[in-house]
């Protein structure tokens, strides 16, 4: 635990943590290096045995032609529309639901809450022909804000839930204070409470984000043409009714999930500096 | 201080959410619990006028014994999934809590296990779990820990762990980044005068992370239970729920009961006994919360 | 209706990029992913050779497909066409999901039930009504690794024709990381597609599945797995799986259809050849499996008529002998295949499609399968024994059966 190290200089025991903390993340990860040679393999050496940690007969030939392949980037496009707006919206709904569920003192938060939770457990593949009975109604069909509003009752309820908490943290004192000082709930919510609680909002926010960029049910039910489609549904094109391309399909994947890792990583130093501002003290 | 504008306002951050919920999971939950009581076909499916058959469905279910499997390997699933979900995300969590070269990183990087479509980390783990050519058996049998293939993803009594194991390992790493942000929320200083007090990190764990992290290990747990409760596409791509339905659990059973073999009432059926549970879950959940606030 | 204004504005852009007159909109969905299917270039032939309809193709994963449909029924908003795995097409048909095409069939000049392979054939007509078209057909046979025969001291020549001959050729073949024979058994469609074809070779039937011959049938796996011939991991293959094995050289026979042969072709560094599959010494019944695809059109879909031109546009021989380049054979008897690809392989599948059986057809066939897919694994896993495994069935299908006999 940091609090029984503060961190002055990082030392052998830095060192060992360090090592230690590279075997942990390498034996976790090995999946996801799997998914990566994978994708260099030919198909019968996916099936080799005994399996290879390296590809033999390395071959860039998925990743030829899925760079060749102007789907690709349009994949990549839609999916990033759809995740933005719906983290935009679930942190929007999220968070001044979850600033009133800290602040009101009644059972009907409590109906609220369970409300939200119950709500979200369906599957989504039984949820999805209702959608798309609404959506049809809505006139909003072949749309991305039909499945920014679909996928955001996905996300809603994580958010509500979690950043429920963390408002709660923050010390009805310090509001109480604001508004002796003339600040209406807005302001206060505004410039008190919300930078306290900005480093779980963001937290929540990436994690939205991830979510939404991995959603596949709901578009593949309320868009039905293919220059709408998000990343998840065309690596499915290459999964047939007789076989897969394997090597294809991780190729694809490898190539989705990179730069959102990569954002992901450079995202945390955001978060440790938030940490490190003192947010909280 | 609280105006009666700004009480009002309140209300509104309330409703807005819980309205969107409504407005837009209402329906179908509505939709479903009606399909649970009817006699629903492919030629009535796109009409409203179907043979009531009250509790019917429910009835048949019930009698079922491979229903009864599956509300099993359910229980199991779920309750072993977030149980130790939550300790690996909190043993992990911790440690990287630990100010060292490149924690942080490391840290962000356990995301990318989360981040695969399900249909990728369902191939990625089948093909490790294969007898023949898996690298599971492959290691095992190279380090001497087993002289015979396991038949992980074929044998009815193993395939359950397997499944929850590859869940778990998809699960982990997002309970894990909601748990570092309630540790991170954690102030320092309780630490600091807890160290002054003679506290060693075992006691400082049970005395102040603990406590202190509450609210978060029940929302999570509440989160948790609410997705491997939904579990579905992982399973699919893993075992399809076989062998016979060894690996099978509701949310998939429902699927397969509607869209594969037309019986949309029992799939209904299975979805709002699903509910149901949640329900209850949930109920726990916020009774506990309203515990919590008591004290 | 935003849908139709979606569809009037696509047909606007198609207006402006080629002068032609007002068209109509036919939408496909469909489940072939591979570029080189014979349905791409059939779309793009078909949508240039005339101006009256426009072929809308839409892709969808296999698995997908179902569930698409089915929602496209639940909320009235269908396409105009479909392609559909023959087994389950009758269950559509007799749920009323499917438009009757029994009088576009006896008006087309080009589309004769007469010309057609039986067992696709059957596979669309619900009391004596016709409800798709043949769009293919496949079926299975023996893949085997003639290097593999040479070295285990087999005449590569001659594979096993017999059950016996099967199941001792899989015990020499097996060892040292090798299963003698790959196939599928999993919990989904593919499992009764691959074991009916023993049942019916040992003179079993399913109205009678807990016969003496259908245990043997069953009992003839469980020997393939319990000896070790075959992996116990067969219960968690799809067949592509099974394929997969065999060309990485972990199996030495394969039991897959004619739709791995460009992958094989391209993956397999080996010397391999193809079989008919076994018949049981003591009947000598030749059987194999049913599969492929049929087109049908959903019932209330908007263009009947254009979507049955395009299915009458399929049906020629100059898009029918297209199909074999990925593997799928014609199902009518008058296509020639001009210079096949494989042609060895394309005289034993053609060979085998003559005794292959269609799965049903029934209106519940989907349960019937379940059926047997617990009854296969129960089998496989040692939780039962053949018998029970499939008295346990009966049970579940006799019932169904009865109610509405095959």
């Amino acid at each position: 635990m940091s609090a029984t190290a503060p961190s002055e200089g990082f030392g052998l025991r830095g060192s060992t943590l360090t090592l230690i903390g590279i075997a942990l993340v390498g034996l976790y990860l090995f999946p996801v290096y799997w998914m990566y040679i994978s994708a260099f393999k030919t198909s019968s050496e996916i099936f080799a045995d005994p399996p290879t940690m390296f590809p033999e007969n390395g071959t860039l030939s998925s990743f030829v032609w899925i760079f060749t392949q102007e789907h690709v980037g349009r994949y990549l496009r839609n999916s990033l529309i759809i995740a933005v707006s719906t983290m935009a919206l679930t942190i929007v709904l999220g968070s001044l639901g979850a600033y009133a569920m800290s602040r009101i003192r009644s059972r009907a938060v409590d109906v609220a809450l369970v409300t939200v939770v119950v709500l979200q457990t369906f599957p989504e593949a039984l949820l999805a022909t209702p959608m798309f009975v609404i959506f049809r109604e809505l006139g909003l069909l072949n749309t991305h804000l039909a499945v920014v509003l679909a996928t955001t009752t996905k996300t809603l309820g994580f958010a509500l839930v979690f950043l429920r908490p963390i408002f709660a943290q923050v010390p009805f004192a310090l509001e109480e204070a604001a508004f002796i000082d003339g600040a209406s709930r807005l302001q206060s919510f505004r410039l008190v409470v919300f930078p306290m609680v900005r480093v779980g909002v963001l937290v929540v926010a990436a994690l939205t984000f991830v979510m939404a960029y991995g959603e596949f049910v709901y578009p593949l039910t309320l868009l039905t043409r293919a220059e709408l489609q998000p990343a998840p549904v065309g690596i499915y094109q290459f999964v047939g009714a007789e076989y897969a391309d394997w090597h294809r399909v991780m190729a694809f994947a490898s190539v989705f999930v990179t730069p959102v890792l990569l954002i992901f990583l450079l995202l945390q130093r955001r978060i440790v500096s938030g940490l490190t501002s003192g947010a909280l003290k | 201080m609280q105006t009666r504008r700004d009480a009002a306002i309140l209300w509104l951050f309330l409703i807005l959410p819980v309205g969107y919920m409504v407005a837009f999971v209402g329906y179908p939950v509505v939709y479903n619990l009606v399909m649970s009581v009817q006699d629903v076909t492919l030629g009535n499916l796109a009409t409203w006028d179907r043979p009531f058959v009250g509790l019917g469905n429910y009835v048949e279910l019930i009698a079922n014994e491979r229903f009864r499997l599956v509300v099993r390997n359910s229980v199991i699933f779920v309750t072993v999934n977030v149980v130790l979900q939550i300790a690996f995300g909190l043993a992990i969590a911790l440690y990287f809590e630990n100010r060292f070269p490149g924690a942080r990183y490391m840290r962000g990087l356990f995301l990318a296990a989360w981040m695969l479509p399900p249909l990728v980390i369902g191939a990625l783990w089948k093909w490790m779990y294969a007898a023949d050519y898996g690298l599971i058996n492959y290691v095992l049998e190279s380090i001497g820990l087993s002289d015979g293939p396991i038949y992980w993803l074929s044998n009815p009594d193993i395939v359950l762990a397997a499944v929850i194991a590859a869940n778990i390992w998809f699960g982990t790493p997002f309970i894990m980044l909601l748990l570092s942000a309630g540790i991170a929320n954690i102030p320092r200083e309780l630490y600091e005068a807890a160290s002054l007090d003679g506290a060693g990190a075992i006691q400082r764990f049970r005395f102040v992370t603990l406590p202190m992290l509450k609210a978060t290990l029940l929302a999570v747990a509440c989160l948790a239970t609410v997705y491997t409760m939904r579990a579905f596409d992982l399973i699919w791509a893993l075992s399809q729920g076989g062998p016979i339905d060894a690996s099978n659990v509701l949310p998939l059973y429902s699927y397969q009961l509607s869209f594969e073999q037309f019986r949309f009432g029992g799939g209904s059926a299975v979805a709002t006994f699903s509910f149901v549970v949640v329900f209850i879950v949930a109920l726990l959940y916020v009774r506990t919360i309203r515990h919590e606030k008591a004290m | 209706m935003l849908r139709r204004r979606l569809l009037c504005a696509s047909a606007l852009v198609a207006c402006l990029s080629a002068p032609a007159t007002a068209q109509t909109t036919v939408d496909l969905w469909h489940v072939f992913n591979i570029e080189t299917d014979m349905i791409h270039q059939a779309i793009k032939d078909y949508n240039a050779s005339q101006d009256e309809y426009r072929i809308e193709p839409r892709v969808l994963p296999f698995v997908q497909l179902q569930t698409e449909l089915i929602k496209a029924v639940a909320t009235g908003d269908v396409p105009d066409l479909i392609t559909v795995d023959n087994p389950v097409l009758v269950s559509l048909a007799a749920q009323g999901a499917l438009e009757d095409l029994t009088d576009l069939v006896s008006e087309s000049e080009n589309i004769d039930p007469e010309v057609y392979v039986e067992g696709p054939w059957r596979s669309n007509v619900w009391r004596d009504q016709i409800y798709g078209v043949p769009r293919d057909a496949n079926t299975i046979g023996v893949y085997y690794n003639k290097d593999m025969f040479r070295e285990a001291g087999l005449d590569p020549e001659s594979p096993p024709a017999t059950w016996d001959e099967l199941r001792d050729a899989a015990q020499t073949l097996a060892g040292d990381g090798v299963n003698g024979i790959a196939f599928s058994a999993i919990m989904s469609e593919e499992g009764p597609f691959q074991w009916l074809p023993f049942l019916y070779q040992a003179g079993g039937s399913l109205d009678n599945i807990n016969s003496p011959e259908a245990v043997e049938a069953l009992q003839f796996w469980v020997d393939l797995v319990e000896s070790g011939s075959a992996s116990p991991d067969v219960v968690n293959m799809r067949q592509y799986e099974a394929a997969n094995t065999f060309m990485a050289g972990n199996a030495a026979m394969a039991i897959s259809g004619p739709w791995e042969l460009p992958r094989i072709e391209q993956e397999a560094d080996f010397d391999w050849s193809l079989a008919l599959l076994p018949v049981k010494a003591d009947k000598n019944i030749r059987a194999s499996a049913l599969g492929g695809y049929n087109w049908a059109i959903p019932a209330g879909a908007e263009n009947v008529d254009g979507a049955f031109e395009f299915i009458e546009f399929m049906s020629r021989q100059d898009v029918l002998q297209n199909g074999w380049d990925t593997g799928r054979l014609p199902p009518r008897t008058d296509i020639t295949v001009p210079d096949p690809r494989w042609p060895e392989a394309f005289a034993t599948f053609n060979e085998q499609l003559q005794t292959a059986i269609p799965r049903g057809p029934h209106p519940r066939w989907p349960e019937i399968s379940k059926a047997l897919q617990i009854a296969i694994q129960e089998a496989l896993t040692g939780r039962k024994s053949a018998q029970d495994a499939l008295d346990s069935a009966a049970a579940t299908i006799n019932p169904i059966l009865q109610e509405t006999p095959l």
